[in-house]
């Protein structure tokens, strides 16, 4: 009864690394790189994106977000970092054998605390679509339309 | 566990959630026993709102003018509130309490994390009352995914919450990832004597894979679930998502929501450090401002002894970087634990344990109050205080009386069975909360029942001086001070002992604003922030919220654009808190209606608590929270006494220490007088602290019930003109 | 001489903001600076002198437990 499980600690710190370790033993994070120098503001990635995931030609569903607010052109996406599983309450948030960070939204609250405390905002929300909340799955077919391989899918 | 023998069972069908609502509460009687399903009428929505309204709306129907706290008609009601169960904004899964109080004969409510309050609503119920008296050890469950409500026959070994609670967790739940579907309600062996019973609230923790237990702890709820041979109340739901409330504008939940996350994230760091140490965060900060409970509140301040509780002492303790919430989607995440903790004493003696908290009140009330500088030793006092289930802020403040009782000897080894209780005696401390569990000896079970209680029998029982414990003895309305030092504060000797229910610190705390910022100079300044604060502190109980994401954390330029008085107000949480209000229920209201909200529910209580005391509902305050009361306390901080000596006229040259407490005792309580004249009138109550027939009606709970108890003790020379 | 809280404060040349909170005692990690009614950023209580014969008020937010 009610015994300690030293491990839980280790378990965090191991699932928060940017890194994971496989089966094999081999390091992989798949993810999405940008070259935003690249990108001419087209907006095919969300187009696409948001059409594969909401089935709905709309940049504000999209899990890539491109935006040239003037001061430059910007692409921000997630960087599979991990530092939303570290907040998920019920361990919804977890690291595929492939690196990237996916929702079990059987397992998600709809809380939310992921989206306040992703460092670099990419974890999104959409009440009129869905109580939980989305992020990008490293699926790659953003970077197939990129006319200027702006963006690359990547496994390092 | 062998399966429990089913008593009663009953089933139902769960009513759908409608904007934070269920619109049916339930009733249990165990007893008889007896179960039925009452709608809530919109009356009851627009006057009560919910949470603790709803309780006292309950209890106030439930028990007659004389019911005492041990009679079978008293209640446990147990309610949340149109909000709670929320995930999407910070602390919305508080769960409300109240009863008729062993320690006050009058109403207390008190509030708990885990998931009772949201899963219980998820099960269909907005409210839960549980009335009569059991012959034998019973669990109540209450299945929402099933609709079935049961009484079964405990067969559990061992009713110290820790053992209860895993137990009934693994009971239920089917499987491993089950088990977060499942709160239990549990107390202790020490409830059976004690007057100051807790009632733990779990939650299931899926990273240290350990049932967590928060505490309605105040005012004795457990005691009166051991006088109901209530061994345990459990609720089970399992299809948790991410609306069950139904609100009407999910959009703007979640945006607030967000909002606070990314302000949590941003700035808990550089602010008060919830996340890293909860509210631990004020010892030392308390102790520099002479605020920290020292010795039964004789000095507020140990700098000898202070760095070995610093907060820095319980971060290390504490594990960090896990998702502390005692409801999901709260990111303050101060419910802090220490694992891996190895019990030193007692029946668990060698057991590795996770123990919950200790909050700043623990590491006071079981800490500097009782003078011990030993975390490992709160931390286990700790443990052992929500395992027996004895509040851990009434069991302090009530061996800080003992002790100073003890070295001034007005009890004797002989009276408290071989214990030496001096202030720091640690193992014999220990040893006399493990008494109070055993139940068996007398000194120990006199000490479990409140300092009210002490005063009385010691005098009777040790002819230990009356007198010299009425000064000493920190209660008020028979209810244990909780851990500030209020001395120097006239408007906290409000915040405590002109409250409903006692010297606890959830309806105002305004010792900065009055005693350092000096923001409150006249008795009307402090009579409207004893008026604004506990009636807007009341709001949170009535919906269901935490108040702790309220004001332990502000926006950056909270201090920037508002000026001083309004930036202790947190503007913008506070239209935060409109917001969702609105997003979830859908009604219109501003942010003005979150006061008169509270005052329909803090009159109410007020009358209610008139009523069970036949008309003498009296605020006492004990000297001890007025200033000194020993030469000591005084020559402790001689140069800042003698200052407040000369403030009003007084030349403390000439005078012996005694004689200048003296001087200062007279000069406060009248002081006190004009306070409570201040308040009392600002609330619209009469110089008795009865609320009025036109504040009733001002506020529409001009019930004629509630009139005629109003008329009934109501004189009219106690009326302001 | 200036006043913190109402209370008179012994004034020195150069004195910060930071100065007056440690002449203060003023541990506390909330708190609220404004000096003749104008607000003073936290970041910049290190480097914001204070004028001799102002009035500044130190606002510890809290409002506590
Ligand atoms: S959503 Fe944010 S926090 Fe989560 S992995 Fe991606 S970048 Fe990191
Ligand atoms: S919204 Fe879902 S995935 Fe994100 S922290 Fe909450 S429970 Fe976890
Ligand atoms: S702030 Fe703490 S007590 Fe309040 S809801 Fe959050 S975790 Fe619970």
């Amino acid at each position: 009864m009610r015994l300690f499980l030293p491990f839980c600690i280790l378990n965090l710190a191991v699932e928060t690394s940017r890194f994971v370790q496989t089966d094999q033993g081999g390091i992989i994070l798949r993810w999405l790189k940008t070259y935003v120098e690249k990108c001419i503001n087209c907006g095919k990635c969300m187009e696409t994106c948001s059409k594969t995931y909401f089935k709905e030609e709309n940049p504000s569903l999209s899990r890539v977000v491109v935006t040239n607010p003037g001061a430059g052109q910007n692409i921000s996406v997630c960087n599979q970092c991990g530092a939303c599983m570290a907040v998920c309450p019920t361990e919804a948030l977890y690291r595929d054998k492939n690196g990237v960070v996916q929702l079990d939204k059987s397992k998600c609250t709809s809380c939310l605390m992921c989206v306040g405390f992703c460092p670099t905002g990419n974890m999104l929300y959409a009440a009129s679509k869905q109580t939980e909340p989305f992020k990008c799955v490293a699926c790659g077919l953003c970077a197939k339309v990129c006319p200027t391989q702006a963006l690359v899918l990547v496994n390092d | 566990m062998e399966k429990m023998k089913v008593i009663a069972e009953w089933t139902y069908t769960p009513a759908p959630i409608e904007r934070g609502y269920t619109r049916k509460t339930l009733y249990v009687n165990v007893g008889e026993p007896r179960m039925e399903i009452k709608d809530v009428s919109q009356d009851m929505i627009d006057t009560f709102t919910g949470g603790r309204g709803f309780d006292l709306k309950l209890l106030w129907d439930a028990v007659k003018d004389t019911t005492k706290w041990n009679d079978p008609e008293n209640e446990i009601v147990l309610s949340g509130g149109p909000l709670c169960g929320i995930t999407q904004y910070p602390g919305a899964g508080k769960c409300y309490a109240a009863f008729i109080s062993p320690l006050s004969g009058q109403t207390y409510d008190s509030n708990s994390g885990g998931y009772w309050g949201p899963l219980s609503k998820f099960s269909g119920f907005d409210a839960v009352e549980v009335q009569g008296k059991a012959e034998k050890d019973i669990i109540l469950f209450i299945n929402g995914d099933e609709g079935k409500i049961q009484i079964l026959e405990s067969n559990l070994k061992d009713l110290n919450a820790y053992a209860v609670t895993e137990t009934l967790h693994e009971y239920f739940a089917v499987d491993e990832a089950d088990k977060r579907n499942i709160s239990v309600i549990s107390t202790g062996k020490a409830a059976e004597t004690s007057y100051y019973g807790c009632m733990n609230m779990s939650f299931y923790d899926p990273r240290r894979k350990v049932a967590r237990l928060k505490q309605a702890g105040r005012g004795g709820g457990g005691s009166i679930m051991r006088d109901k041979k209530i061994a345990a109340m459990v609720v089970k739901f399992s299809k948790i998502g991410g609306n069950l409330n139904n609100v009407v504008d999910l959009d703007t939940l979640q945006r607030v929501g967000v909002k606070l996350h990314k302000e949590i994230h941003d700035l808990d760091d550089v602010q008060c450090k919830m996340r890293k140490v909860g509210t631990a965060h004020l010892n030392e900060i308390m102790d520099e401002y002479h605020l920290l409970p020292t010795n039964n509140y004789k000095f507020g301040q140990n700098a000898a002894e202070i760095s070995k509780i610093h907060s820095a002492v319980y971060e290390r303790l504490f594990t960090q970087g896990m998702p502390d919430g005692c409801w999901y989607g709260c990111s303050m995440s101060c419910a802090k634990a220490v694992d891996g903790f190895t019990v030193q004493t007692g029946p668990c003696k060698g057991e590795k344990v996770t123990v919950d908290g200790p909050e700043y009140e623990t590491v006071a009330a079981l800490g500097s109050n009782i003078g011990v500088y030993d975390p490992l030793w709160t931390i286990e006092a700790n443990f052992y205080a929500d395992h027996y289930g004895m509040d851990t802020i009434s069991l302090g403040t009530a061996i800080a009386f003992v002790c100073e009782c003890y070295e001034l000897g007005l009890i004797t080894k002989k009276d408290t069975n071989g214990l030496e209780l001096n202030f720091g005696s640690k193992d014999d401390i220990m040893e006399l909360i493990h008494r109070m569990a055993d139940g068996k000896d007398e000194f120990a079970s006199m000490v479990a029942k409140g300092i009210r209680y002490m005063k009385k029998a010691f005098a009777e029982k040790f002819k230990a001086d009356a007198k010299t414990m009425e000064a000493i003895g920190m209660e008020g309305q028979g209810v244990e001070t909780s851990e500030y030092v209020p001395k120097e504060s006239i408007a906290q000797w409000g915040g405590y002992y002109l409250t409903l229910k006692g010297p606890q610190h959830d309806e105002a705390w305004l010792i900065f604003m009055d005693m350092v910022n000096k923001q409150l100079p006249t008795f009307e300044d402090k009579a409207e922030a004893l008026h604004y604060f506990p009636n807007f502190r009341t709001w949170f109980s009535l919906v269901g919220l935490c108040k702790l994401p309220w004001n332990d954390v502000e926006p950056a330029n909270n201090r920037i654009v508002n000026e001083p008085k309004e930036a202790a107000k947190v503007p913008e949480h506070v239209q935060n808190y409109v917001d969702i209000f609105n997003a979830v229920t859908g009604k219109g209201i501003r942010k003005e209606d979150l006061i008169t909200m509270s005052e329909k529910v803090y009159n109410f209580q007020r009358v209610f608590q008139v009523r069970m005391k036949q008309g003498e509902a009296n605020h006492n305050i004990p000297l001890r929270a007025l200033g000194p009361v020993f030469p000591d306390e005084w020559e402790a901080r001689r140069e800042y006494y003698d200052g407040k000596l000369r403030e009003i006229g007084i030349d403390p040259s000439a005078l012996s220490t005694e004689e200048k407490i003296k001087k200062l005792q007279e000069y406060r309580l009248g002081m006190w007088e004009g306070l409570k004249m201040a308040v009392y009138k600002r609330r619209g109550w009469n110089k008795k602290g009865i609320p009025t027939v036109e504040t009733l009606k001002r506020l529409g709970i001009d019930y004629p019930d509630v009139v005629a108890v109003v008329e009934k003790y109501s004189k009219p020379e106690d009326n302001f003109d | 001489m200036i006043t913190v809280n109402g209370e008179p404060l012994d004034w020195k040349p150069g004195m910060t903001v930071q100065d007056v909170l440690d002449a203060k005692r003023y541990t506390f990690r909330m708190i609220g600076i404004w000096i003749n009614d104008r607000p003073v950023p936290k970041n910049e209580f290190s480097t914001t002198e204070v004028p001799d014969g102002a009035v500044v008020q130190a606002i510890h937010m809290v409002s506590g437990g």
